[in-house]
Parts: C-alpha cells; structure tokens; sequence
C-alpha cells in the first residue's frame, strides 16, 4: 500500500458576488472577537490527500463528481491554486497549512474515501487524509506568525506547516506530508514481576499509567502469590506467579477511579469540629446515594433498572420506558476540546444505546464550567485560553449531538477561574426504549446467556484511546499523553444506532453495552459478571493498524464501539442486518460461566482474571475527613441611587453566569425528532430563556417528559451542603416551572470534585473530602423529602491541574439533573410575560442571604471585601409544599408564566421574564420585607423556593385561593414600559432601561466568529 | 387514484429526521415506510412501489465535501435509473433540508424536463458561518406549479442547518426559475403585509442564511419535486410552535401539515 501515489487535490470557495469565502471569514471574525487582530482578509484552501492508483481520467471525474461543487467552487488536482495568478493576483502575506497527526481520526478523509469508493468501488485501498490552508492578507504588523498558527491548531492532534512572508513572495507554499502511520512491531505478552519491594510496585504502577495505590498493587502481589491461582495458570500456559502486562492493564482499568468510583465506595473517619461529630461512614455511595433510593423504591413501581445499568431506567407511560444519564469528560477536553467534548455527547449517547437491550437517544443536555471567556490574568504554560476552550467544545457538542441527530434541550455554562485548570464537561442524554420488546421481553433488563456470542461493533480499534480511564483519574500534567485524546465519528456510530435499535426490536440482542472506559476490557468484563465469565479473542478483533499488542486492543477507548451479546441462533439475522446499515460487525468471543474473564490472543492465552478478584478484589480506601467551616468577609454594599442600582442590574446581567448564551445555544439543534414542546427560548423575540425542557416524543401525543438541571458551585465557597441543596432544588424548581407531574420525578447526580485524598501534593485532603461529605448528606436530605431518587450517576474525583508547579483545583462542583413525566404538554407553562395587565407574583419565602451570591462576587471584584456567609439554605418540606401547589394550579390553566428565581435574584427574573414580554414595568417590593431583608436581599438575594408568576387578571383570586397557605406576594402587573422600577417603602430603589438591560445581558457571551 | 398512498421514506447514513417525516404522512393519511437507502440499491426494494419519495433532514455522512453531496452520489450512482424513472412517471418527491441538498446536489433540483440529473444550483455555508437553530416565516408563491404547497400563504416552521445559503452562478438560471414558479418559498419579514416574497435579500435573522432572493425552497419545472431548507415536519403540533404559549391555540395539528396534506391528497387524486 506504502507504494500508492499520493494525488493532491485542492478546494477552493469561487468569489463571486453573493459569494464568500465563509470559513475565511470565519477565521477571521474569530481572531477579531477572541484576540482583537484585525486582518484584512483570510481565505481558505481545503486540501485532499489522495493516496491511490487513480488514473488521470478517474482523478478528474473524482475532482468533478465528488471534491468540488461545480456551482461554488474551484478544483485542481496535483497543482496549487497559489501558483495561479488569475485567482490569487496579490500573494498572501502568511499561509498556514493545518492537517491531522497520524493515527487521528479524520471524519472528513473518512466520508472523502467512502465516496470515492462510490465512483471506483476498485479502489478498496486507497488512503484520503484532509488538510486545511489558511491564507492571510494585511496582518498586522508585529503579528507573530507563530503563534497564530498555534491558535489554529491543537498539536496534541494537529501538524501545521507555514509560509512566511518571505516564503510567500518566493512562491514556496506549506506542505504536509501524507499522514502515514508508524509501523508498529508486535511485542508479545509480558510478564510483570511483581516479587519486589513496595517503592517498585508503586514505580510500576506510575510509570504504567495504572494510578494503582500500593495497597491495590498488594492485593494484585498477593492474588498471585494464592497457590490456587499458580496451579490455574500453570494448566494454561500462563507465567504462574506472576500477570501478565494485559492482566495488569485490565485490573487497573476495572480498579480506576474513573470505572469503580472507590472514593464513594470508600471508609472514611469524619469529624466536625463544629458538632464535635467523629463517625465512621462506610461508603458514601451505598448510604447516602443508593439506600435512599432503594427506600424510595418500595413506595414507587415505576423505578425498573437503577445504578447497575449504562442509564437508569424508569416506566414513563404503559408503552414506553425512559433512561437517562449524564457523564463527564473533563481531562480528554482540556487536552482537545472538540475531539475531548464531542467524544463525551457521542460517549454518553452509546450508554443509553447500551442501556438495557438498547434504548434510543433523544436528548443530550450539555452543561460547562470554563474560567472566564475574558480572562486576562497569567495563563500557566499548556493550558488553552478559555475562550479556546469554549469554542472548542462546544462545537464538539455541537457536531456530536447536531450530526447524531439528537436534540440539544437543555444545559448551562458556568464561569469561574478555578476551571481554568481543567473544565468541566458535562454531557448527558435522555433516551427512549419501549416497555417489552415484540417478543415479550423487557427492553430494560439484559438476558444473556453463556454460548452467547460475543460481537464488537462498530469502529475498530486502533491506539487510540489508550489509558484513558486511568489517565482520568490522575491528575492533569504537561506530560499527559496524547493517546488519550480522541475524535469522535457520529456518523458511523449513527449508522450503528440505527442497526442496533433494529436489532433490538427483531429480538437480536441478548445483551448489550457500550466500549467507553476500559473499552473491551470494561465491557465484556462486566457483561461476564451476568453469566459467570467470557473468553475473548483479540485476535479476531479488526483493528485499525495492524501491531496493536495483546494489551493495547483490550483497553483502548476508540469510539464508536458496542460489545453485543448474540445467541447463535440469531447470528445471520444478526450480521445481515449489519451488512444492510455497512457497520462492521465482528464475533470475538463467547460468554460463559467458567467464573473466569479468560483473554486469548489466536492460540495462547493471555490473561486468565478470575470474576470474583475481578470484580470485587480491589481493596477499601479508608480516608479522612474533617469539617471547619470556612469564615469570609462581607461584600461591601455602595451607597448608590435607583440610576445606580439599575447599572448594578446592568452588570449582574452581563456577568458571564447570568448572561445570555443564545449564540451558543442557537448552534445546537434542539428540534430534530420534532418533541420540542418547551424550548431553550421563549417569548416574543424568541430570545427569553426557558427554564426546563419539555418534550412530547410520541408524534402527534400530548404526554411529555421534562428535563431540568441545577448548578451552584459558588455556594461550595461557603458549604458543599448549601451547594448541594441548592443544585437540587434549582433542577427542581426549573421543572416545576414548566409544569412537572412530581409524582415522577427522577434525578441523576454527577459530582465533580478536587482531589479529596490527603497527601503530600493535597494538604487539604480532609477539607475537601468533608465537602464531599456534606454534599452526600444533602443529597440523602433533598432527595428523600422531595421524593426524588437518584436513578444513575456518576463521579469524576480528580479536577486539578498542576502546570509551571502551580496547582488549581476546580471548586467542588454537583451538576443535579431531573427527569419528570408531563401529564399533558397543552397545559406547559413557558417563562416569559404574557399580557399586559396579568397580575405577578412571587412565590416563596425572601431572606437576607447574600452569601456566595453572584451579587457578592461581583462587589467582592469591584470593591474587594469578601463573598460574605448566609448562604441561602432549604426548607424542603416548605418548598415542596409550595410546588405542589404551583403545579396543580398550572394543570387547571392558572398560570400565565413561571420563572425560576435564582443566580441574581429577583431583579433578574424580572428582567428576564420582562425581555419575554418585551415590555418592562414597575415592581413593590413593600411585601418582601418580612424576613429581615434590604433592598439588596430582596434584589439580589437568592434564597431557594422562589418561584415568578404572572397569572391572567381574571384568574388572580382563584390562583391566590389554590396557593393559599404559601408564601405569595403579588408584586406588580406585566406592562408595556421602556423602564423597568422596582420600589420599596413607595421609593424607587431601582431603575433601568429595559432594551439596555436586554443589550447587556446578550452582548457578554454574543462572541462572533464562525469557527 | 390511489387508495393507498404509499410514502418511501429514505434513510441511513446519518439521515435523522426519518422518525418524523414517517409520522406527518401518516398523520396526513399515508402509509409511510422507512426505507434504508441500501435496500434500493440492493434491489430489496424499488421506489416503483411508492408514490411518494421523501428524503428527510439530517447530516449525511458528516456534511462533509459539502452537505448532501456524498447521499447524493450514492443515489446519482446507486439508483439512478430507479429515481429518473419515479420522477418521471409523475409522482412526488420532497427533500427537508438535508434532504433538499441531496436533491439540489443530485441534480433533482431546480432539475429540469429531461430529469437529467444536471447540478444547476447549491446549498452552501450560511454568511453567519455556523448552524442554527431558530424559527423563520416562510411565504409561499401563489403562482407556482408546485402541488406540496397549494393554498399556502405564510407558515412558522425552524430551520435547523450551516448550510442553507441557495445559490446559483447564473443570475439567468433564477429568473428563468422565478418566471416558472419554481422558487416557491421564501423567508419573509412577519411585520410586512401578505404577500411580500421579494428578491431584495432581507436581513439576518429574517433571512436566516443570505440565501440568494431569499430562497427557502424550491421545485422542479413539473412542480413535483420539492425540496426547502426549513423543517415543516417539525411543526406538526400546535404544541410544537415556538410561542405557542403567549397564544393560547386551539391545539391541534401544526402549520407545517399542510404540505403533507397537500401531497397525499394529490397523490390519492391523480396517481
């Protein structure tokens, strides 16, 4: 193959008039709005690198019927566009050439060859590789070329080649070599002694990127110090004392943090010198997390599959079951934000493919906490811009969620310096499955059965992707590897949806689950526990490459795959309907009940594991926590007049926190399957923000689902506790605004935190473990009172970076997720004002709690002192009281509108709802006094359980009538006004200029660019 | 005069409004199936037993080498014989938005007489340079042939695409459509008074793309084949619309159906 010519074909926009050269412009607002470069034009040539035995002929008819749109652009092959005078008469001042490193995923290159195949089916070994040259006229001057090629490119993933100046006017323009992959020399299966003493055992761990602790290396010495284990692995040709390095691998995957969650699993000793508590917690996960929702479980029939699946799994209607999930892909998006971002949607998407016998996705929510798209303090070596990494992920998401054609509903993005370091990546979808499959069975449970077949299916693997799971639970340094980057391919995973979901209805699919973390290792290691163990042959696992070792192609995470258990019977039926969708699909091995995960590679065996080691062989974590809560300055409070104050809306509403992000949010598509009943907008204008989403997923029926999100990590400042309740009752709240059924609802935790361990590198181990502590006990307190059981979940533990010696942790951070069941979505309630003239209310108790309030950070930027410590706390049974009655209100057709009130307080769900409407008005605020508040408590506080209301003036006595008992203020009327007042003992104490209010709220996160 | 109206609804290969395309003509009285694009290529299936042919909204291999360009081989190439022959026989072919580009890059589209599968026009990247998602006011031309869109004067449906912007290098070639009714929908101003379909190209968001004229869709010279970039399947509820709850409808079905109607219903009279 090595032998093929290499054809080059450039693609170039033609410049006509009602033509431009789009993703030049691009490139060029880009560098405009994120680095303030003004260059005068950018062009852009996308560049084909086609290795094949084309002839002359065939190469034209590819250059016409498949590179270059004959209407809008241009096409040459083997010759440059720069050479030719007539279409670049001025040469450009800089060229710079971007293509893929070897081994990178090339989606483009991919769909490129599959075209071409289209045209010459003969030509089954050809090679495409894409580039990208940028072409650049009047920059400025002292514009360091260098550095604008590194803004283009990721080298993690990325060559780049430049001509300068020089170059340029001597004609000699940038050229990539054809991607060729190294050839990889087979190393068979080594041995790992493990007869050494404890400072080597750690030294193999770290220098395998195996994040064991000495006390996991142990256990492992000591399984194979068991005389049982040597006589086993003697019969089968195994080193008898000793793994192998792909058992070693396959036990550091199983072990990970990131695949067996031992922190939450951990002992820990936690003492409150507060209370003067000193107890003893024996995993926070099974006491705090999994019993309240085993209890709640007894009250309830529509909790089917819950913690042991890919997603939770509840009934929705008699028909229909629901699943959700949300994971978090944190590390692979600080290295590579699209590849890292987009390989998380696409990730999570494959949990509910592989939830039960395989549900369906429709609907990804996306929640990011990044450092400030404005920062502009020091920036430790190896870290991008956050702004670079807004961008890139969220066109990761965008790609992975718009091209797998699953609607972005709901999501948010938090800004916050401490993400700097690493940010946050939250990815999660809904999915759909139908209650019992044509032949009877429940769609949410798995039926394997040993004989059954294992296939892998989908993409193949390659080395990318290796040590990815552990890599994720060490901490970020300057020498991650880059093998634990990946781009994903929607399309090919979409073409195995669409196969599997197929499958699954024909009575195809035995068993079924995802290759993420730990790929086959993790997935038929963990099917095997259904039937007692398997036996894989890696050998028959198609791979990208030829070379992989036996350990490589166990572990490594390339995307796009599913391991599916199939009965032999079925196997034709199976692989024809593979065929049809053209998805690869490979049998590599057979579940059993042997007790054992044996691992062959053609004849030899390569790793015998038996299950219960497996599975349950890794040792406690016994931990340390200790609670002292932390003490912080007040804010200092200006004296300011009603003018003043209204700035202070003015810039609470630019803050990055509470601002718009439509210009993000508009990129996904949040409509396809045609569900949307609640929108990410609502209003007049269609730019007011929805609080939670309603979708109604069976064409043409009016019974919906909700999905809603909360997010504090501000209040973790204060107390992890008061971060915790507040997240819930946010995600709570939002669903009620929209009208949830709280008789189902369901909630996914995904925490977020800080290395908790004490160490040398964490001295304040025990800090933040008691954070994690606290949150645990919040999460067991909301969730029992609201009835709301935790279906899944999952936990990401080592959010620090440590780069030029300086370390970040994030702050602990909990993204709260629910899903509800909407009895009928006519009767959805949207978040923006309605009609002049309908009465408004607040509903819920104000108190004077500024602390950790977006407020408080802003004064405490502006003015210095500090963030302050009433942190607003929760009266569950208050607050679940008032929402009840709020929704049964809505269900008899009561409620015009309903807004959460929360980051930025009353002010700002005024102004919000006011933007809806388009119209502004005068808000009393006499009634919301009674607690102790001032003006900036009632403007700015955000004390949980409060809820914006505008009810149509006619309904006004019997809405009051339903919400008797409840604290309720009617606070004004919807008006048509250009001013919005808020007043206080009959005086203004704020006032501002709706359209700048508006101006300012959607100008912050409007970043133009097209990239 | 079918009794049956039989709907060949076109997917696989990152096609991904099929579910919902399938639902409006069943709605709308059809029978729809969805059909893998390799089951006509493979001869499984022929298009010769449907009356309609839809090929939905999605992002086919990537949108990469252009949106549609590469569904669109696959069908030039595949099946090209068993679509010139459908077209031909008179019955019904609508494209959604990754399903208009398919058609415009296969030729299908503005097309002409002789079906000759001939490229005259193109779908490129929206001037703002990215996707969106947003509503739009669409004006139908009272004047055209096309039997999708009869007695249609204005609707609110989303577009969902990056590449929308239609454009052609003719300025010949959009008279010559305009004088035929062929530009058959347009992005109109909702603050200006029925009808307002003008060539002045309006203002982003209205026009959502800097589409050429304000081109939202299109159909060939026999009005047959229609294609747009905007999704009216997605508006097939009155639940579905974007302010629907400041407007308080009588709900029902959304105004995106009655393009659906309008095909079924031709199709039961005259095929």
């Amino acid at each position: 193959m090595s032998g093929l010519p290499v054809h080059l074909i450039e693609v170039t926009p033609r410049e006509l008039p009602g033509l431009q050269d789009t993703r030049g412009e691009g490139i060029r607002s880009m560098l405009s709005a994120d680095h303030g470069l003004s260059v005068g034009k950018v062009r852009s040539i996308t560049g084909y690198q086609v290795k094949s035995n084309l002839d002359s002929g065939e190469l034209l008819q590819s250059l016409q019927d498949l590179f270059t749109d004959p209407i809008i652009e241009l096409g040459v092959a083997n010759k440059s566009f720069l050479d030719d005078n007539s279409l670049f008469p001025d040469q450009p001042e800089l060229a710079i050439m971007v293509g893929f490193k070897p081994g990178v995923t090339d989606n483009a290159a991919q769909a490129a060859l599959d075209g071409l195949l289209t045209l010459f089916p003969k030509q089954s070994n050809a090679q495409i590789a894409t580039t990208m040259t940028y072409l650049f006229w009047d920059i400025p001057s002292g514009t360091d070329a260098l550095w604008l090629a590194n803004t283009l490119h990721n080298p993690m993933i990325e060559r780049a080649a430049m001509a300068n100046a020089e170059h340029c006017s001597n004609a000699v323009w940038p050229q990539l070599p054809f991607p060729e992959r190294p050839v990889i020399a087979f190393a068979p299966p080594a041995t790992i002694d493990l007869e050494v003493d404890d400072e080597t055992l750690i030294k193999i761990s770290e220098d395998g990127l195996l994040a064991l602790n000495l006390e996991e290396m142990q256990a492992v010495q000591s399984h194979y110090r068991d005389p049982v284990t040597q006589a086993t692995r003697e019969t089968l040709g195994l080193p008898p004392a000793a793994p192998t390095d792909v058992e070693l691998e396959c036990l550091a995957q199983t072990w990970s943090e990131h695949c067996s969650h031992k922190i939450f699993a951990a002992k820990i000793h936690h003492v409150d010198t507060e209370t003067g508590e000193d107890s003893e917690i024996n995993s926070l996960f099974k006491t705090h997390i999994m019993q309240p929702t085993l209890d709640m479980q007894k009250r309830v029939d529509w909790l089917l599959s819950i913690f042991h699946d890919n997603s939770g799994v509840i009934e929705w209607t008699d028909d229909w079951s629901l699943c959700i999930k949300a994971e978090t892909h944190n590390s692979p998006s600080a290295l590579d934000p699209f590849g890292g971002a987009m390989t998380g949607i696409v990730g999570v998407n494959r949990d509910i493919l592989g939830t039960g016998l395989g549900a369906r996705p429709i609907a990804n929510m996306d929640v990011f906490c990044f450092g400030p798209p404005d920062y502009d303090g020091d920036l430790p070596g190896g870290l991008f811009h956050p702004s670079r990494v807004l961008r890139g992920v969220h066109a990761g998401i965008r790609a992975g969620g718009n091209e797998s054609g699953i609607p972005t509903v709901n999501g948010a993005i938090v800004f916050d310096d401490r993400y700097i370091g690493k940010p946050l990546v939250y990815a999660g979808t809904v999915g759909i499955m139908p209650r019992y499959l044509p032949d009877g069975r429940e769609s949410h449970d798995k039926t394997s059965a040993a004989g059954d077949i294992v296939y892998m299916l989908g993409g193949r693997v390659g080395s990318d992707g290796i040590h990815g799971a552990t890599f994720s639970s060490l901490e970020l340094t300057e020498e991650s590897p880059s093998s634990a980057v990946q781009i994903g391919d929607p399309i090919t995973q979409k073409k195995m949806v669409d196969m599997v979901l197929e499958a699954r209805d024909a009575g195809l699919i035995q068993v079924i689950t995802d290759n993420g973390a730990g790929g086959l290792s993790s997935s038929v290691g963990e099917l095997a526990e259904l039937t007692g163990g398997a036996e894989l042959d890696l050998g028959a696992v198609p791979l990208k490459q030829p070379g992989l070792s036996s350990w490589e192609i166990l572990v490594s995470e390339s995307q796009e795959r599913m391991t599916v258990g199939v009965s032999e019977a079925n196997i034709p039926a199976f692989e024809a309907l593979a065929a049809l969708h053209e998805v690869e699909a490979t049998a590599v091995g057979v579940f059993t009940n042997s007790g054992a995960f044996i691992v062959k590679h053609g004849e030899a065996t390569v790793a015998h594991l038996p299950m219960d080691f497996m599975h349950d062989g890794c040792p406690q974590l016994n931990l340390e926590s200790e609670w002292k809560p932390p003490v912080h300055d007040n804010p200092n409070y200006p004296t300011v007049d009603e003018s003043e104050m209204g700035k202070i809306l003015q810039r609470i509403l630019a803050r990055p926190n509470v601002a718009s992000k439509e210009w993000w949010v508009r990129q996904y598509d949040h409509e396809v399957i045609a569900q949307s009943v609640i929108k990410p907008f609502c209003g007049v204008n269609h730019d007011a923000p929805g609080d939670a989403a309603v979708i109604a997923p069976l064409h043409g029926d009016t019974r919906g689902a909700v999905v809603a999100c909360g997010i504090v990590p501000r209040y973790s400042d204060i107390d992890a506790y008061a971060m915790t309740a507040a997240s819930i009752d946010e995600a709570v709240r939002n669903a009620v605004c929209v009208g949830v059924d709280l008789d189902k609802i369901a909630g996914l935790d995904n925490f977020c935190w800080p290395d908790p361990i004490e160490s040398e590198k964490t001295p304040d181990g025990r800090f933040k473990l008691a954070q994690l502590v606290r949150s645990n006990r919040a999460l067991d307190d909301v969730c029992r009172a609201y009835n709301l059981p935790c279906i899944s979940g999952k936990d990401s533990m080592k959010n620090d970076a440590k780069l030029d010696g300086k370390k970040i942790s994030i702050p602990p951070t909990l993204l709260y997720t629910v899903l509800g069941d909407h009895q009928d979505v006519r009767k959805a309630v949207s978040s923006d004002f309605k009609d002049k003239g309908d009465a408004i209310y607040l509903l819920g108790e104000t108190h004077q709690e500024l602390g950790a309030s977006e407020l408080s950070y802003m004064l405490a930027e502006e003015t210095g002192g500090g963030i302050g410590n009433d942190v607003p706390q929760i009266d569950t049974t208050r607050n679940l009281t008032l929402y009840r009655a709020l929704t049964a209100a809505m269900d008899k057709g009561l409620v015009r509108s309903a807004h959460d009130c929360s980051d930025g307080g009353l002010a700002t769900a005024v102004a919000e709802c006011c933007f809806g409407c388009d119209g502004a008005t005068t808000i009393n605020l006499d009634a919301l006094t009674t607690n102790g508040t001032d003006g900036w408590g009632i403007l700015f506080g955000e004390s949980l359980g409060r809820i914006l209301v505008s009810v149509k003036p006619e309904h006004t006595s019997e809405f009051e009538a339903a919400m008797a008992g409840n604290a309720l203020a009617n606070i004004g009327m919807v008006g048509d006004k250009k001013t919005l007042k808020f007043t206080l003992d009959g005086k203004p104490i704020l006032k501002a200029n709706l359209s700048k209010l508006l101006a300012s709220w959607k100008d912050t996160l409007n970043m133009g660019g097209g990239h | 005069m079918a009794d049956t109206v039989r709907v060949a609804v076109l997917y696989g290969f990152g096609i991904n409004c099929d579910h919902e395309t399938k639902a409006v003509f069943e709605m709308a009285g059809a029978e729809a199936e969805r059909i893998h694009v390799n089951e006509l290529v493979n001869g499984d299936k022929t298009l010769a037993d449907y009356h309609i042919m839809a090929v939905p909204g999605g992002f086919s291999f990537g949108d990469h080498l252009g949106s549609g360009r590469l569904l669109g081989n696959r069908l030039r190439f595949g099946i090209r014989d068993m679509v010139q022959d459908f077209v031909k026989a008179g019955k019904l072919v609508i494209g959604i938005c990754n399903g208009f580009q398919v058609l415009v890059k296969m030729g299908l589209l503005p097309g002409d007489e002789e079906v000759s599968l001939t490229q005259t026009a193109s779908l490129t990247l929206n001037n703002t340079g990215h996707y969106e998602d947003r509503w739009v006011h669409l004006e139908f031309d009272p004047n055209s042939p096309c039997v999708w869109t009869r007695g249609l004067e204005r609707i609110r449906v989303p577009v969902r695409h990056g590449e929308g912007k239609f454009v052609t290098t003719i300025d010949a070639n959009l008279d010559q459509w305009a004088e035929n009714g062929q530009l058959v929908v347009r992005y109109v101003d909702s603050n200006d008074a029925y009808p307002s379909a003008g060539d002045e190209l309006l203002p982003f968001p209205i026009c959502p793309n800097a589409s050429m004229r304000n081109i939202a869709g299109v159909c060939d010279p026999t009005g047959r084949v229609f294609g747009l970039m905007p999704h009216p399947e997605a508006n097939h509820s009155t639940w579905l619309g974007a302010t629907w709850t400041r407007e308080m409808p009588e709900h029902g079905e959304g105004e995106g159906m009655a393009i659906f109607h309008n095909a079924v219903n031709f199709a039961k009279e005259n095929l």
